[in-house]
Formats: C-alpha cells, structure tokens, sequence
C-alpha cells in the first residue's frame, strides 16, 4: 500500500485558514467523492466479487466437476502444494514473468519513442494516431492468425523475405527460442500503440508553460526530455507499463492459437496452462490455483515495478 | 521542425522522418499482408513463393463472410454490445476518476488497490463462474449478459486512467467554485470534462477495442447464434481441420472499421492538444 | 518462490488478504450451493418419442451444408420434431471448454452434442453425458463398425453414438510417382527414400509432409508410429506408462529422422492439419498424411492446384511387418446432455442419426467415413465412391489411449515432447524420458 500511496498526487497545499472551516469544506466534498464513485464501485463489486472469491474458493478446496455442477469440499492447500511440486507450473511462471518484463521493457522504450515522435510532427498526427491503433484494435486471435501466417514455415512471407536477402529459409515457430522471439514481436507490433498512445494523450495534457521555459533557458531537447518531459509523464508512463504487465501476464490467446504453447512447451504461460488444467483436463482446483498464483505473483512485481520505477526517477531528478 | 515547401528531397531525410518511417513501416506491413491476403483465392493463400500482390483480385471472402456466415449479424451485436459497455464505463467511470483524483476521501490508495486487483484476475478463471451466475439469473444469450461484465471489469482500467489524466489538471480552476453537490457536478461537467477530453478519449478508445475484441466472456455467455459477437462469429468459421484464412481476414478488415471511424472523428481531441505551441519532448 | 522471499515484510498485508479470502470463500459457497440445487432431472425417456423440441450443438463439418441437410432430412422422418442447430467453434479445444461450462453449469441446452471420439471417458467420468447403453439395448451397438463402439466405452457404459469417422490416410501425387517410376511405398523407409529421390530429382520441393506441431494431432500421427513399431502408451489398466519402450524410440526415432534427411520439411514441427494440406494442394509435396476430407479438398479447384493427380493408400508400416500400416482413428459421436429435458426425442434423434439413410447422406452426399459397417460396405463397393471410404474397410485402426479420464493430459505429455524430439531441441530419449515421467504425473490425475 505504502507504493501506491506514494504514488498518489502530490496535492499542492492551499496555505491554511482556521482548521474548523476547512474540516468542514473537506468532510462535505469527501461526501460528494463518494456519491460520484459509489456507482462504479458498487458495479464492480456486484459483478466480479462472486466469480473472483468463487475461483479463489476453487484453488482451496477439493474440487469435484460433475454433471450437478462444482461440488467444493473441505479447505485445503493440496492444490498450491501440486503447482510447487509442478515443473510444468515452474516453467510456465518462469516463462511468463521472463516474457512479462521483456516485451513491457521493449513496449516502454518504443512507445515512449513513438509518443515522442507523434508530438514532433507537425503533419499528419491525425493519421498516425488512426493507425497506430490499428494493431491494437485488432482481435486478438486473428492477430495471432495473421503472425501465424506471416511466420508460415513454407509458405510465409516472412521466410521468403529472409531467403531473398540471404538469410536462409529459418522455421521462425519451430525451435523454443525463434518461437519466444517470434511471439514477442508479434505481441509488440500489437501492443506498443497502448503505450504510445496513453503517453502522447500525457504528453498533450502537460502544462505548455514549463517547456516554453525551457526553451528560453536553451536546455538541449535531450535535457528536457530527462529533466522536465520524464519526471512530468513519470505517472502516465507507470500507469502504461502498470497495465501492460497485468495484460501481459495474463497472455493467453497468443500462444493458444500462434503455437498452441509450443515447441515442447516453451511458450506455455501460466494462462494458458490455467486454461489446459481447467477445460481440458476438467481440473478446476489445480487451474484455479494457476490463475490466483498468477494474480498474487503479478500483483507483487506490479508494486516491485512501482518502487524500482520511482527510484530511478528520483535520482534523475537529483542531478 | 518546421518545413519549407521548397526543400529538395534529401532534406527530408533526418532521424525523425526516418523514425516515422520506420514506425510506419513495422506497423502497416502485417496490415498490408492481412489486407491483401484477405483479396487472395483460398489456393493462392497457401501458394508459395507468396504473392506480393493478389493474382486474381478475389471479392470472394467479402462474399463468404456475410452470406455463408451470417457476419452482418455479428457486427451488429458487437456494436450494440461495445457501445453500450464503453458509454457506461465513461459516464460512471470518470465521476469516480474525477473524484478518486482530487476529492479529499479516505481510503483511496485501498480501493485503487483493490480495482487493480480485480482488474488483474484472469478472465479465464471468471468465465465458469460468471456463466453460474448468468445462468441463475438467467440473464445467458442477452445483450446484458456482455454489456454488465464488460463495463464490470472495464471500469478498473478506465478509472485508474482517467483518474492520473484529472490530476494533470491545473487545480486552481475548480477549487472555488466547489461548494454543495450541485454546483461540484457542474463544475465537472463544465470546467472539468472538457479540459479532461484526450484523457477521456484514450480510456474510451481502450474500452471499446477491449469490448469489440474479448472473446472468452462473450463465447461463454453469448452463445446462441442471434447474439454472437464478431470474435466468436469469426471462431466458427471453417471447420476443425479448415482454417479459411482469407474469410477471417476478410472479416478482420472489415472489423477494423468501427475503430479506424472513432478514432477518425474524435482525433482532434487528441491532436488539438498537440498544437500547444512548444515541443513538450 | 518469489512470493515466499517477498512475504516477511508484508505481514500485516496479508492478514488483511486471508480474511478476505474467507470472506469471499463462504460467499462463493452459498452461491454455489444455490447454483447446483437447480439441477434439472431428465424425463424418463417415452416409448414414442415423435414430437417436440432439440437444440444439436455440433461444430461444421468439412463441407459446408452437412449439418443442415441432416436436419432437414430428420425433420422429413419426424415431421413434429423441430431441431434447432447450434453452431460449435471449430477449434476442438474452446469448443469442448464450452460445453464443460454450460453442463457443469447446469444448462439445459444443448441436448445433443456432437464430441469427439476422445472425449467419452473424460465426459463420462464427470457425468458430462448420458451413459447411452442405459436407454439403448445392445443390439443398437453392434451395426457399427469394429473398435468405434468400445472407443466410446467408459466403465461399462457407451457414452457416444459414432457419428461418422475418420483416420489417417496416405496421399500421393500420382503423377510425379508415375515420372520418377516409383511405387507406392509400404514401408516407412520407403516412403522416406522416394520421397527423397522425388526432391533430388528436382521434381517437388518437399517429400512427405504430416502433423509435427505440438498439439493432439501430433499424437495421432505418433499413434501410428508406435502402432507400426508394436508399442503401446500405456498398460491395458491405464496404471502405467510405456513411452520409454523400444518401439517408441524407434518410432520417434524415425519420425525424427524424416525431418533430419530432409525428407519433411523443418517446418513440419509447425504443422497442424491446414499447413500440410496447403503445401500439399499447392503442389509443393509428394505426400502428405492426412484425414479423410483431404481428398475432397485436393480434388476442389478452388482450393487446391493437384486437382486429378492425387492418389490415396494406407499408411505404410515399418519394414518387416505386414502391410497395411496403422492409421488412428478419428471422427466424432453423439452424445446427450444430462440436464436435457428431452431425453427420449435425443434418443429418438441419435437413433435416426445412425440409420442407414442418415448414414447415405454423410458418406455418398459428403464423403465422410459412415460408422455403420454395412453402409460403409454398400458404399465400398460403388464406383461413384470417393477413394478414402473405398479403402477405409481395408485398414488396421490404432485408438488414441482414451481410454482414461486424463487422457487430455496424457495426451499432452506426448504431443510436447515428440515435438521437443522433432525440432531436435531435446534427444529423443530425453525427449521419451520426460514423456514418460509427465504421463506418469497425467495418469495419477496430476499436472
């Protein structure tokens, strides 16, 4: 919690009148908060408290799949115990977090590039905008259709492109590592316009004033960038990378139609495992409880990344 | 950066044309194959070397798509669907952004907490027993059955975005004016709102391709043929051994559309912004 | 083991946590209780079952129109009996997690689905489906052809009604055989060596392409292997593996050795059903092993450039045993939603689906592998009869181990790592070993 309250706005303080008045001002507006947010916590709560506490059920009990429907009996770990002792699970979240921080790195990079560069153009933003979300908007498994098409290892535009220019006839999904590689820049092409596009509405939405200053004061756009742009989109770019880890790690349909979690079971993630377990192993403890180890052990590397990112930030700021 | 029309060529070429160029290029070449495969005969979609061009243009898998798999239909149900969800993450999503970033409550950093929790949860955990609950309710093959989970597990997102783009906002301009209840929902509305508009515009970008693209909810819970969305529609097509990837392109492209047009008609919200004057970068 | 390290300094947190976890946990079980409390019960099942309502959830059918046709043509036998079509997804896997969903969930819809052949064990264990043989005497179950019926046996019950089947079959260019003055190979070792010369001598860019990516089709493909070799997966009981055996590393041994020669395409470890099909139809192989509608699809000029020149045989065996080969059988059955609240027109339904004229319509109008033996032998001996079914009598058929309610993840344990072995980034037998210990795992019900 401690993360994210640091994370909270830095409220700029209004110089104190009489203590009493502003109790008063700020009890009735926290009123008015609550009136404005209760409808969409209160439809939140409705929706997803039941399928999420019945999951979390699932993961700790003993769980029977009958044609009467899920029959829960007793409070156990036993389904937790199976994944420690699983090498299939050990690898998935291996896998998964390793895939996690790769793509989002790459995605943060290059997003925050293109955001940078959408700004600079003094054309054609509109256009680019539009097809920037492009990818983004694309389903999901036909995008993985298309990938699967281009990385054809007969008939794929990719391999031909590659023999033309003397780089051989590689089988891009046929070996682990090809494969994870060929997945990430599937899923970067997809999802480096949600960065981008986030960070430029940021961007947009910067005080103009700043800049302006830093202009007078001649600072090279590298300093300004470093000095001024970061730290400002600083909370826009972590809330970027914050929900491309949770999407990320809930990878699912990618490899369940680009390699069907394969070669071996190289591209297997810890959704798609939860997938496997539950519906076609008919297993709904042990998949229940891949889903929650994927949730708590996304939840700590989300607040890992919201301290480490802080730092950095921090000591850029000190120079 | 600005640039004169009487330039000759070479002074095009400097490292932020080549960056958009490059851009450009990763971007719209998959685009260009799905486009162009999607014009291809089903024998020349297998054929090898791959064609560059369609030989022959086919309008074929246009056709297939709408006659032989009922896609008119689809469209209409994702459209229903999405739209709906997206305005009602938008309305009561951005109230609770709005007050979640400058009212003065307790519990805030809990409670975003909390939605990022949720948002978080595999949706392949939820599908069994959301389906127990629709079933019960017997809410299962309506527009409901999408619209009320869609905006449920949307709203953490959209609330959490809009919410860092309120912050953003110069504070000075609201904090008079707020008095009782009343004039707080005018402020929002009238001083509020309009500055929050890229902001907004991006959660709900990001909510509706969400909706039109989520296929496990929408399978599980939509399923009879009258309300299958496009993602489910698509998954029907072929047969077990036959993946026709022409038709399914086909029906990509055309499922683009909705997208490309919103983001068309809304993107001055994004890019009136940009003409701010100094670069911000 | 990230979690653990992290822990210490969030006690407090997770307190928090647990007891909203018990929270949500006894929420979720009220619930659950009221969820499972509505369970219909079936209607016992009426002697004259000829009117009423049926929804059929199956996914399509190779041809387009099968679905259809059979309905139209049931709702003509059964004038007062409407059925509704429900369209399933064609990828096997969503489509069987969709059906788990709504019976486990307690819907009463579908009442007929059209399964896998893999699926009655898995199903019948988590009553999933009507248990057939209780409402259907024994004499129903003895038309169909040998093997389908006890595929579709689980613990003594018959779960599913064979609808049409399906096996693996060799498909050869006829003419680039006839040019290289070459057989149609028998043994495996032939069909590597022709298909070897047939790229040597410039004729074709690949020899034999088959099923090689890492999904249940590759498991298919090495049934018939193994099954060539004289192997077994499991003991009879299903209590044990035997995916280290001599066969088996002699049958991954040379499916391995198929990719290496170059006699398949690297590529082959990519493969499912519609890649090799097209580098089969694009004229860019020799042979391919595939299904029945293989035939239909190379013979349709809209999708294939071999029209005319495509042959059809069993799968050639290993050297030394007799031919023909084995192929594995596929296909799909009928089976009944426990929840329906028309049990005796389901019946009614699956009763009409394996009559002789249901029967007609899959085999002569859409070429499919009808399930009864003496439709399927009428059909053999036409001449209008497509290849595939004239030769389907003639083949020896290999089950998949389904036998066993885990089948899913024995399946998987086979299919990973065959496929390790194929792309060469295990041995093959390392790639056996870890074969063996996941099936292991996967027959003891873990994961």
């Amino acid at each position: 919690m401690a993360v994210v309250a640091n994370e909270l706005p830095k409220v700029r303080r209004s110089p104190t009148n009489t203590k009493i008045k502003r109790d008063t001002h700020s009890k009735r507006l926290a009123r008015i908060g609550w009136a404005f947010s209760t409808p969409a916590l209160l439809f939140v709560a409705l929706v997803t408290i039941f399928p999420i506490g019945f999951s979390l059920a699932l993961s700790l009990s003993n769980v029977s799949v009958t044609g009467n429907g899920f029959s829960l009996q007793g409070f156990t770990f036993s389904n937790y115990y199976e994944l420690l002792n699983s090498s299939t699970w050990r690898y998935a979240m291996e896998f998964t977090v390793f895939y996690t921080i790769a793509t989002v790195l790459v995605e943060l990079i290059l997003g925050t590039a293109i955001a940078l560069i959408l700004e600079r153009l003094t054309k054609g933003r509109g256009p680019m905008m539009a097809l920037l979300l492009l990818p983004w908007s694309m389903i999901t498994v036909i995008s993985a259709e298309l990938w699967q098409y281009i990385y054809e290892g007969t008939y794929g535009v990719l391999q031909s492109m590659f023999s033309a220019v003397g780089l051989g006839s590689p089988v891009f999904l046929g070996s682990p590592t090809p494969a994870v590689v060929s997945m990430m820049v599937a899923d970067i092409w997809k999802t480096t316009p949600f960065v981008a596009v986030i960070v430029v509405a940021g961007l947009v939405m910067l005080p103009s004033e700043v800049f302006e200053a830093a202009a007078v004061d001649g600072a090279s756009s590298w300093t300004t960038f470093w000095r001024i742009t970061f730290p400002l989109l600083r909370p826009t770019i972590a809330i970027a990378v914050l929900f491309r880890i949770l999407q990320a790690f809930g990878l699912f349909d990618l490899p369940f139609v680009l390699t069907g979690g394969g070669p071996g079971t190289s591209t297997t993630s810890l959704a798609l495992l939860s997938y496997k377990v539950m519906f076609q192993n008919i297993d709904y403890g042990p998949g229940a409880a891949v889903a929650v180890s994927a949730t708590l052990l996304v939840i700590v590397g989300s607040l890992l990344f919201l301290r480490v990112f802080k730092a950095q930030v921090g000591k850029e700021e000190l120079q | 950066m600005s640039y004169r029309t009487r330039t000759s060529w070479h002074k095009w070429i400097n490292p932020l044309n080549l960056a958009v160029l490059a851009v450009v290029l990763f971007i719209v070449l998959p685009i260009y194959w799905l486009v162009i495969s999607s014009f291809k005969t089903p024998v020349n979609v297998g054929s090898f070397p791959p064609q560059y061009f369609p030989n022959p243009v086919s309008f074929a898998n246009y056709g297939s798509a709408f006659s032989h798999y009922g896609f008119g239909k689809y469209f209409v149900n994702s459209l229903t669907v999405t739209v709906l969800s997206t305005g009602l993450v938008l309305v009561i999503g951005s109230l609770a952004g709005y007050a979640l970033a400058r009212l003065p409550m307790r519990g805030k950093a809990p409670l975003l907490v909390t939605l990022l929790v949720i948002s978080v949860f595999p949706e392949i955990a939820v599908v069994s027993p959301l389906y127990l609950l629709m079933n019960q309710i017997g809410w299962l093959n309506t527009y409901q059955a999408l619209i009320v989970p869609y905006t449920a597990f949307n709203l953490p997102f959209a609330i959490w975005i809009m919410r860092n783009y309120f912050l953003g906002i110069p504070k000075e301009m609201e904090e008079t004016s707020r008095i009782d209840g009343a004039s707080a929902i005018r402020t929002y509305w009238s001083i509020i709102l309009p500055q929050a508009r890229p902001g907004i515009f991006t959660a709900g970008v990001f909510v509706f391709t969400a909706c039109w693209t989520e296929f496990l909810m929408a399978l599980t819970l939509d399923n009879s043929n009258g309300f299958r969305t496009i993602p489910v529609g698509i998954a029907l097509f072929g047969s077990p051994n036959v993946v026709p990837y022409g038709t399914i392109f086909a029906a990509s492209v055309i499922a683009v559309i909705p997208v490309g047009t919103l983001v068309f008609v809304f993107r001055k919200f994004v890019v009136s912004g940009l003409t701010a004057g100094a670069v911000k970068g | 083991m990230k979690i653990n390290s992290n822990n210490p300094e969030k006690k407090g947190r997770n307190k928090k946590c647990g007891e909203i976890v018990l929270t949500f946990a006894s929420l979720a079980l009220v619930l659950a209780a009221c969820g499972s409390s509505s369970t219909a019960s079936s209607n016992p099942p009426s002697a004259s079952a000829t009117s009423g309502n049926l929804t059929w959830w199956a996914s399509p059918i190779a041809q387009v129109g099968i679905r259809a046709d059979l309905i139209s043509n049931f709702e003509k036998a059964y004038p007062k009996i409407h059925v509704t079509l429900q369209s399933a997804p064609t990828n096997t896997d969503t489509n069987r997690s969709q059906l788990v969903t709504e019976i486990s969930g307690g819907s009463t819809s579908p009442d007929v689905f059209m399964g896998d052949v893999i699926w009655p064990a898995q199903f019948g264990a988590h009553g999933l489906a009507v248990p057939l043989s209780k409402y259907l005497p024994s004499s129903y179950f003895t038309k169909f052809a040998p093997g389908l019926v006890s595929g579709a046996t689980y613990n003594g019950q018959v779960y599913g009604s064979p609808l049409f089947e399906d096996q693996g079959f060799l498909y050869y260019r006829k003419d680039l055989l006839a040019k290289a003055n070459l057989p149609v190979p028998t043994t495996w070792s032939q069909l590597e060596s022709e298909s070897l010369t047939l790229e040597h001598d410039g004729l074709v860019q690949y020899g034999y392409v088959w099923e090689g990516a890492s999904y249940e089709g590759l498991t298919c493909n090495f049934m018939e292997y193994l099954a060539s070799a004289g192997g077994t997966v499991t003991n009879s009981t299903y209590t044990k593996a035997n995916l280290t055996s001599p066969s088996a590393v002699k049958a991954v041994t040379f499916m391995r050795s198929l990719v290496t020669s170059g006699a398949s395409p690297a590529a082959v470890t990519t493969f499912q059903e519609p890649q090799a099909m097209a580098v089969f139809d694009s004229g860019n192989a020799a042979f391919l092993r595939n299904w029945d509608y293989a035939w239909s699809n190379s013979q349709t000029p809209a999708d294939s450039k071999v029209v005319g020149e495509v042959g059809v045989a069993p799968l050639p065996t290993f050297t030394g045993n007799s031919y023909p080969g084995y192929s594995n059988i596929g296909g799909w059955n009928l089976y009944i939603n426990p929840h329906s609240k028309n049990l005796a027109i389901d019946l009614t339904f699956i009763k009409w689906m394996s009559s002789t004229a249901a029967q007609d319509i899959l085999g002569k109008t859409y070429s499919e592998i009808p399930t009864v033996e003496s439709v399927r032998l009428a059909l053999a001996s036409l001449s209008s009869t497509p290849p595939p079914l004239k030769i389907a009598a003639q083949t020896k058929l290999v089950p998949r181990p389904a036998g066993t309610p885990n089948y899913p993840a024995l399946s998987s344990a086979i299919y990973s790592n065959v496929n390790s072995a194929l792309s060469g980034s295990t041995s093959v037998n390392a790639a056996l070993a870890s074969a063996q210990s996941k099936a292991a795992t996967a027959l003891a019900g873990g994961i």
